[in-house]
């Protein structure tokens, strides 16, 4: 099968830069995976395993949706995917063991009858989830476990750390993790880090009537996976400097940026600072090669590809005169603004409300700016940004709902910042 | 190059110098740097710092207080870099080689036979299967209270039973073992309730065949 590469595009402000001072500009890296539609394609086969809380805290209409929600998951599955079920409190049963997703009414006879019990062993309810997995790990397929939990992990291993870097290390064996947090009340410093570590997903269902509508997004982001294991590499030329990635990626061992997989129909957003030397009128020259490292769904090997971004500098009358491509603007805003909610976070968590609700406030002037100054370029996206820092302003005012505006904060940046925006 | 057997798969290394003198050890056996003859091509303590130091070997995913502990797949890194030294490459084209590959492509680079028979898809499933095994086996884990297991054989009568509070539930955790038949058992727990009617019956024993036709139908089984 040809495998068509993702477009890889470097947009500046402008077309030209100033010409005699030093500067430091932001460039826009837009990673457009192939248009394929995933109808059309025949989609990667998958190997799940639903990971379900039904600890105490669940009771009521969390495991009811929950029930719900995965039971809408297994019939969306193709008798070619495998699916397994793992149910846990401070008991791990493995409800449905992994099959081929046939006889769903049969499945879904057995999922009806769960209800939530005691306390929470998150951790090897994980394992046992993976295990599920792993038994059936299929070549050339997405085989993931999905942890679907309200609460935090009391019984057995409830080290954050160590288990981020079990999840990790399953990671790099091929399988992967997504979570599901539900409500208030759950570890979003474990559920966080972890899906990050595991090459999933982090969702957060702030309603139980949510559940159903994030278990398809997380489904439909299966479907339509173009790659994983995508890094991104940057060597700018002699004199300049990458003075910051907007995105906080973490960097792998040799120095590359580690991005988020890679998702058909759903274009991910970098923004790097660049800090360039003072340059003559009329230069032309070669600022920044990109190299982006890929590993298609269907393929074993990593695919590469380059791009690099050649500018001219002028005068700045003739630069002035040139349009300015307001998404260069628009992206370093929002990624700004991910920044802003974890800042936020952390005066939250020292006590500080007052100073938390003080960046968010100034994080939404400077967007309602950039919805001043362009006003076409600022779609329904930033319009809804700033509703969103609005109403985080209002609910760090209320103590009471401390945990979830948290939630909010953390949730917020993190999605911004992989591009993993829900619809 | 020879063939590696099960003992250095699984074999750990406590620090940079056991695993050095592992690879060292297998080097001065067969290998490029023997017949080169020179000693100081060995890898030493400093060397592997290095290596580590400039991504050619990934780091350590295990502690053991403050040492490090390697693995299989960094001893294959190791000996795949001084293979690829050994042919004059520069390291940033060793490192581009070496980052990120799975032990059997690490295995191949070194021209090493792989005892996983039935190919890649079957050496990464016994990889992360594996892991996860040994995760549930941490003495750590066992110490402090460890979550129970129940099969799924027997979980669907029981999630339908009211759920008994851990402190009542001394009877419940009495289980009988009926062999069926060699190789097949059946555990019944003390508070288990018999299905009253033949569909609740009928229900249960699809449930044991769907089990057992899908254990059958396992690949490599």
């Amino acid at each position: 099968m040809t495998q068509s590469t993702p477009k890889l595009e470097l947009i500046t402000e402008r077309a030209k830069l100033v010409a005699g001072r030093e500067q430091t500009i932001d460039i826009l890296v837009r990673i457009t995976p192939p248009d394929i539609s995933p109808a059309a394609k025949s989609r990667p086969q998958l190997n799940l395993s639903m990971v379900l809380d039904r600890s105490g805290s669940m009771n009521g209409q969390k495991i009811a949706r929950a029930r719900e929600a995965a039971s809408y998951c297994i019939d969306q599955l193709l008798p070619t995917d495998r699916v397994s079920v793992v149910i846990f409190d401070d008991q791990i049963e493995v409800l449905i063991p992994s099959q081929p997703a046939e006889h769903k009414a049969g499945l879904k006879e057995t999922l009806s009858r769960v209800y939530a019990r005691n306390s929470t062993a998150l951790h090897e309810a994980w394992v046992r989830g993976g295990m599920q997995v792993s038994e059936h790990l299929m070549d050339g397929a997405i085989n993931r476990v999905l942890l679907i939990t309200d609460g935090l992990a009391n019984v057995g291993v409830t080290s954050t750390d160590e288990i981020v870097s079990q999840a990790m290390n399953l990671f790099k064996r091929g399988v992967s993790t997504s979570t599901i947090g539900i409500g208030d009340d759950f570890n979003e410093d474990l559920l966080l880090p972890m899906a990050q570590a595991a090459g999933g997903n982090a969702w957060h269902v702030e309603r139980a009537d949510d559940m159903q509508r994030i278990f398809g997004v997380e489904l439909e982001g299966l479907i339509a996976q173009f790659a994983h294991t995508v890094s991104m590499g940057m060597v700018p030329a002699d004199g300049v400097r990458v003075v910051d990635v907007l995105n906080d990626f973490e960097t792998t061992e040799t120095g590359r940026y580690a991005l988020p997989n890679l998702q058909v129909g759903l274009p991910l957003e970098v923004v790097v600072q660049l800090r360039i030397p003072a340059q003559a009128t009329g230069a032309h020259l070669r600022l920044l090669d990109v190299r982006l490292g890929y590993t298609p769904q269907e393929a074993r090997s990593a695919e590469i590809v380059k791009e690099a971004l050649r500018i001219e500098f002028a005068e700045e009358t003739e630069v002035e005169r040139l349009p300015v491509n307001h998404e260069v603007t628009k992206a370093a805003r929002l990624l700004m603004n991910a920044r802003a909610r974890r800042e936020a976070m952390a005066h939250m968590d020292a006590g500080r409300h007052d100073e938390a609700q003080c960046v968010l406030l100034s994080a939404r002037m400077a967007t309602q700016a950039v919805r001043a100054s362009a006003p076409l370029a600022s779609s329904a996206e930033v319009q809804a940004e700033c509703a969103s820092l609005e109403s985080l302003e209002l609910s760090l005012s209320n103590r009471g709902e401390d945990k979830m505006s948290r939630k909010r904060l953390a949730y917020g940046s993190y999605a911004r910042r992989t591009g993993k925006l829900q619809k | 190059m020879r063939k590696f057997d099960t003992f250095i798969r699984h074999q750990k290394y406590i620090g940079v110098t056991e695993l050095a003198a592992q690879a060292a050890s297998i080097l001065a056996e067969s290998g490029p740097i023997q017949e080169r003859g020179t000693v100081s091509e060995l890898p030493d303590e400093r060397t592997l710092r290095y290596y580590l130091s400039e991504g050619l070997i990934s780091p350590a995913e295990e502690k053991q207080g403050t040492a490090s502990v390697f693995g299989y797949q960094h001893l294959l890194q190791l000996l795949v870099v001084k293979k690829l030294q050994a042919e004059h490459l520069p390291i940033r084209k060793i490192r581009e080689l070496v980052e990120g590959r799975s032990e059997r492509q690490l295995e191949r680079l070194l021209g090493v036979e792989s005892t996983a028979k039935e190919g890649g898809q079957e050496s990464g499933k016994g990889e992360a299967l594996r892991y996860l095994e040994s995760l549930l086996m941490r003495p750590t884990e066992a110490a402090s209270a460890p979550a129970r297991i129940s099969q799924p054989l027997l979980s669907t009568p029981r999630s339908q039973a009211a759920p008994s509070p851990p402190q009542s539930s001394e009877m419940a955790a009495k289980w009988e073992r009926i062999e069926i038949e060699p190789g097949l058992e059946l555990h019944i727990r003390g508070d288990y309730h018999t299905p009253r009617d033949t569909k609740g019956l009928r229900y249960v024993a699809q449930r044991i065949m769907r089990i057992i036709e899908t254990h059958r139908s396992k690949p490599g089984k």
